[in-house]
């Protein structure tokens, strides 16, 4: 992917801050970090444990909030909303896949995927159902409970979820993480076919270069900086640039 | 061991907070009701010390041996001591004075005053009067002259120092007293004070000469003799010699034995206020049951992993078994202590109130050892019980639970419990049945015991019944609630047992309430069909409970009055038994009253009986002789008719027969019916104006009033039990939070997940609440269900007792319905607030 022409922004943040903790104690975990996340392109965050690439993402989606800087959701400035505003903003624009326990225990699989429709009252778009479930293979487990569905299964089912109400952007943290080599990289495949073919823009934490290597762009931090950028990454790129961050 | 189990309940607190609550409450009420009868008792002891301190000896009727010799019950009611016994007394070695004593069964009235209306309902009854013959010698009499002197010739009277100026009299007026044979005036000529400091708890003490007492109570004989012995004297050896010149079934006891016999009586009458409250109690503590199960068991699946961990490094199940119930005991320790001081504070609050109204009539408040004993017996008992089955699954938990990725609640089947629940129900069902078909004797027998078993049959079957049930909600709290109603209906699938443990809970409190309520409902229409069974205008009591025949003259006289029909009832023997025997007057009562026999009452003929079903359990039929023994002497009669109704008089004769057994019987009832056309309330007035010159005690009320007042009275009943049974409520609205709170703790991640996905606050907390309310309702309709089914049961069970139909209580069940859907909301409040407030990202942190 390499038509970027006039990349409009899906996130962006501006000079962010992140401090757990109180005095001595206190732990920075992002420090005046600047990062803009193009439309329609697959970004990966990579980084060392502790690097602060977790809490880019969750600070990124307004799962947590920034001590200081700003950041925005298409075009929308989260940092100054308040909670309940800012959970409206999760559920109209953004998608997510976690590394584990991403669906309800007690809902079927189909229930789990219209979940943030049925959240917000929204009506199912059958045909971009139906297309997504073809995709992702999920056609005869629709009814199944996630107990009854295979690790790759779940992160499909998860997949499908995120993309359900073709959100502004989709954060994925280590969606590959449990998942066997094989099952991750079909999921990976289906992230990266989701970008290509309707223009779906994903942010994916992961420590896995194979993984990143599905990205278009990969982000590099540590110590809660932004390091270094990638385009166009392959594994053994990514590889050796880790090896050169001493990992 | 026991630091490990004390550890973890240290370590974490909180989801043990409502466990321990629901223990205290329960235990409270233990606690609380012996520390309040305990200071009552002790309270009562110090007054019959202080009544009887001065008296060293009291000849008195034996209780005792009226009651082996059988042969003479009438005899209590009378004096039995002629005057010489006194001077018998007297004589004895050692005794210095013998004071002969006697009560009168009178009223002390209030100065007549024209322009007060005669209140119908306070005309019965009034302060009561207490009033004997006057010694004086303080000892004895019990009270000291403060002012005037004593009465000293006939016509003459003292009263007590507080009701005279209350009553309105001064020395010199002349004080009205209605004794059963009518009004007779005496002149105020002193007031006395009764022991230190007059506390007669707004009772009026009156004294009068030998001689009127005498007079007024229609016996030459004396009740009681008091004795003082000389200085010096034992008073237990003079008590011996007394005894041996005393007539036959009377006895001699020292004033101190006597005080102590006083206190028993009492404390025997006080430990059924105690074993009552024991009941309630375990109904709260079997409530709580519920809740303990509950939450050992969450606490249990919780902690899978960490159970699985000791059991690899080589813990054995037994150890952890032990570990649990060992934190069950430390609970309960420490809740029951809670509940002991709590219990102790609620008796401390309720003396308090209670002497604002009597007057202190406590004791010293001390917290009985038994009050200690009890509570934490029960707290202890029923926590263990309650954490058994859970310890027992812990301890079955194998170390590669350990290993294990997510703690997984192992989804036994339901089988053992549904085949257990359903067995149960079905044998209480059975046995219910044959309680209200099968004729047997005392059906209410079988009608109770089934109604336990049904219960708890239901109670195990509810996982079955409620969870299908709740999830048939589905759709429709999804309509109304959207996702929220969605997931709420699918939590309470997920843990069936769970659910079905908390609404049992709420049930087991909602059905007594609803079996009470259909009980004194349909007492009420009892009630309601007794009065509709009179033609009578007026019932006619006595505030002395028998009505002087004079007073039926007047109201054979007043004007308007058409006829004018009496009951009386007195004891008579039969076949070596006391009986009660009712007489009535079959040419009149036919007017008066539709009694519920067979024939009617009007055809109950001279010579003739009816007898009831309990007569006729002893195998007497109609046209068998029976032969009645009464204190007049005894007559054969022939059985022509059966009473219908349990529980009234178990002989129903003519007033010919009645005056041959008992004389001049005394006449418990008179019904009046007036002449067509008769304002009733205008001659209420009238006769109620006619009666009092004479007969004040004596009150007629109007069918509808005294329904009125039955049906206060019935109300108060379920007032009470209501009150009573509410801390077993709050133990299983506790149950339905404490449920909640750990499941909220359980779904963690999910909540978050939701959260992050775009549930907002609101409907988080909406979820919880719906889910609280669903439950709370089903518990409450199920309660509902069994409740009113049981109560109806019940109630045909005791058809004999006159109940003739089942009444639901509608308004009570839809009140219930709408308080258990408002409980549900508050029971949601915490595990709501806590659900909602759920840091998103510590509940979707890949490492739980």
């Amino acid at each position: 992917m390499t038509t970027t022409a006039a990349p409009a922004l899906a996130a962006t943040m501006r000079d962010g801050y992140k401090d757990y903790g109180h005095g001595e104690a206190a732990v920075r975990a992002l420090d005046g970090i600047n990062v803009d996340i193009a439309r329609s392109e697959f970004t990966a965050i990579m980084g060392p444990s502790g690097s602060g690439k977790s809490t880019l993402l969750h600070t990124l989606a307004g799962l947590d909030r920034l001590t200081a800087g700003s950041s925005t959701i298409a075009d929308t400035t989260i940092t100054t909303l308040t909670e309940a505003q800012i959970t409206e903003v999760r559920r109209k624009y953004i998608g997510f896949v976690f590394q584990s326990f991403n669906l309800i225990p007690s809902l079927s699989a189909k229930e789990n995927i219209t979940l943030p429709l049925d959240i917000s009252g929204a009506e199912v778009d059958k045909t971009w159902f139906d297309e997504i479930i073809g995709i992702l293979g999920l056609a005869d487990r629709l009814t199944h409970l996630p107990a009854e569905l295979s690790g790759g299964q779940q992160q499909r089912v998860a997949v499908a979820r995120a993309l359900v109400s073709r959100p502004e952007i989709i954060f994925a943290d280590e969606p590959s993480g449990n998942l066997d080599s094989r099952s991750g990289a079909e999921l990976l495949g289906f992230m990266q076919r989701a970008v290509k073919e309707f223009g779906q823009t994903i942010v994916m934490v992961t420590h896995d270069p194979t993984a990143a290597a599905y990205a278009d762009r990969i982000l590099f931090l540590e110590d809660g900086t932004i390091v270094d950028e990638m385009r166009e990454p392959t594994a053994d790129r990514v590889l050796d640039r880790m090896k050169q961050m001493g990992h | 061991m026991f630091r490990l189990a004390v550890k973890s309940v240290r370590h974490n607190p909180k989801r043990l907070i409502l466990t321990a609550i629901a223990v205290a409450l329960g235990v409270s009420l233990v606690a609380a009701s012996h520390t309040f009868t305990n200071a009552l008792s002790s309270g009562f002891s110090g007054l019959f010390s202080e009544i009887y301190a001065g008296t060293d000896v009291i000849v008195e009727n034996d209780p005792d041996a009226a009651e082996t010799e059988g042969g003479d019950p009438f005899a209590a009611v009378e004096g039995v001591f002629e005057p010489s016994v006194v001077d018998d007394v007297a004589a004895v070695d050692g005794v210095e004075v013998a004071i002969g004593g006697i009560q009168v069964a009178g009223s002390v009235l209030p100065p007549p005053s024209d322009d007060a209306p005669t209140d119908p309902f306070a005309g019965g009854g009034g302060a009561p009067s207490q009033i004997f013959n006057w010694s004086g010698i303080p000892e004895i009499d019990q009270s000291t002259l403060i002012d005037g002197r004593g009465p000293e010739s006939t016509g003459e009277i003292v009263l007590d120092v507080d009701s005279a100026p209350r009553l309105g009299y001064e020395l010199g007026d002349m004080v009205g007293i209605a004794t059963e044979s009518g009004v007779e005036e005496f002149e105020l000529v002193g007031t006395v004070q009764f022991g230190e400091s007059n506390s007669l708890q707004g009772a009026t003490l009156a004294y009068l000469t030998d001689d009127d007492a005498h007079a007024l109570a229609g016996d030459a004989n004396f009740q009681q003799i008091s004795v003082l012995v000389e200085d010096g004297a034992d008073a237990g050896a003079v008590a011996g010699s007394i005894a041996d010149v005393l007539p036959e079934g009377t006895r001699a006891i020292t004033g101190e034995d006597k005080a102590a016999e006083e206190t028993e009586a009492l404390d025997d009458v006080l430990q059924y206020v105690d074993i009552f409250a024991i009941a309630f109690a375990l109904i709260s503590l079997f409530v709580g049951a519920y809740i303990i199960v509950n939450t050992f068991r969450i606490i249990v699946t919780q902690r899978t992993r960490e159970f699985g961990l000791m059991r690899a490094i080589g813990v054995t199940g037994s150890q952890v078994r032990s570990m649990i119930l060992l934190e069950a005991i430390v609970v309960a320790i420490l809740a029951s202590t809670i509940g002991i001081i709590a219990g102790y504070l609620l008796a401390l609050a309720a003396s308090w109130l209670v002497s604002l109204f009597v007057g202190d009539i406590f004791g010293t408040m001390t917290l009985p050892v038994d009050a200690i004993l009890w509570a934490y017996g029960l707290g202890t008992l029923v926590t263990l019980v309650s954490a058994l089955l859970p310890a027992v699954h812990a301890s079955r938990i194998s170390p590669m639970e350990a290993l294990r990725e997510s703690a997984t609640s192992g989804k036994q089947p339901l089988k053992v419990r549904n085949i257990v629940g359903g067995a149960m129900a079905l044998v209480g069902a059975v046995v219910i049945w044959m309680g209200l078909f099968l004729e047997l004797e005392r059906p209410y027998i079988y009608v109770g015991a089934g109604a336990v078993a049904l219960v708890i049959g239901v109670t195990l079957l509810a996982a079955q019944v409620l969870v299908p049930m709740a999830f048939g909600l589905r759709s429709l709290l999804t309509r109304m609630f959207k996702v929220d109603g969605k997931l709420a209906a699918n939590n309470i699938r997920r843990e069936p047992r769970r659910s079905a443990n908390t609404a049992a809970a709420l049930m087991i409190g909602v059905m007594l309430l609803a079996l009470v309520a259909t009980f004194t409902e349909s007492l009420k229409t009892v009630v309601t069909a007794q009065f509709s069974q009179t033609q009578a205008d007026f019932f006619v009591f006595s505030g002395q409970g028998a009505i002087p025949t004079g007073a039926i003259d007047v109201l054979e006289d007043a004007e308007g009055v058409a006829l004018v029909t009496t009951l009386g009832v007195d004891s008579a023997i039969y076949e070596g038994e006391g009986r009660a025997v009712a007489s009535v007057e079959p040419s009149t009562v036919g007017e008066a009253f539709e009694y519920n026999s067979e024939p009617a009452m009007s055809e109950l003929g001279e010579g003739e009986v009816f007898i009831d079903p309990v007569i006729q359990d002893l195998g007497v039929e109609v046209g068998d002789a029976v032969r009645l023994e009464g204190p007049e002497g005894s007559v054969d009669l022939e059985v022509a008719g059966l009473y219908l109704n349990e529980g009234d008089a178990n002989f129903w004769v003519d007033q010919a027969t009645g005056e041959a057994l008992f004389g001049d019987y005394s006449i418990l009832q008179a019904l009046v019916v007036l002449d067509d056309g008769v304002d009733v309330d205008e001659a209420q007035t009238d006769i109620q104006e006619a009666l009092s010159e004479e007969f004040p005690m004596v009150a007629l009320q109007q069918p509808g009033q005294l329904e009125q007042l039955a049906n206060t009275f019935i109300d108060l009943l379920l007032g009470v039990i209501s009150a009573l049974l509410a801390s077993a409520l709050v133990i299983a609205i506790l149950g339905v939070a404490n449920t909640l709170l750990l499941s909220v703790t359980e779904r963690t991640r999910e909540i978050g997940l939701l959260r992050a996905v775009g549930l907002k606050r609101s409907s988080v907390w909406r979820m919880i609440t719906v889910e609280s309310m669903v439950m709370a309702v089903f518990g409450t309709v199920l309660g509902m269900i069994l409740g009113v089914s049981l109560g109806s049961a019940l109630v045909l069970a005791l058809e004999d007792f006159g109940f003739d139909g089942v009444t639901v209580p509608w308004i009570w069940l839809i009140v219930y319905t709408v308080l258990a859907a408002i409980a549900g909301v508050l029971a949601a409040l915490w595990p709501a607030w806590r659900a909602s407030r759920l840091d998103i990202l510590k509940a979707i942190a890949t490492d739980g």
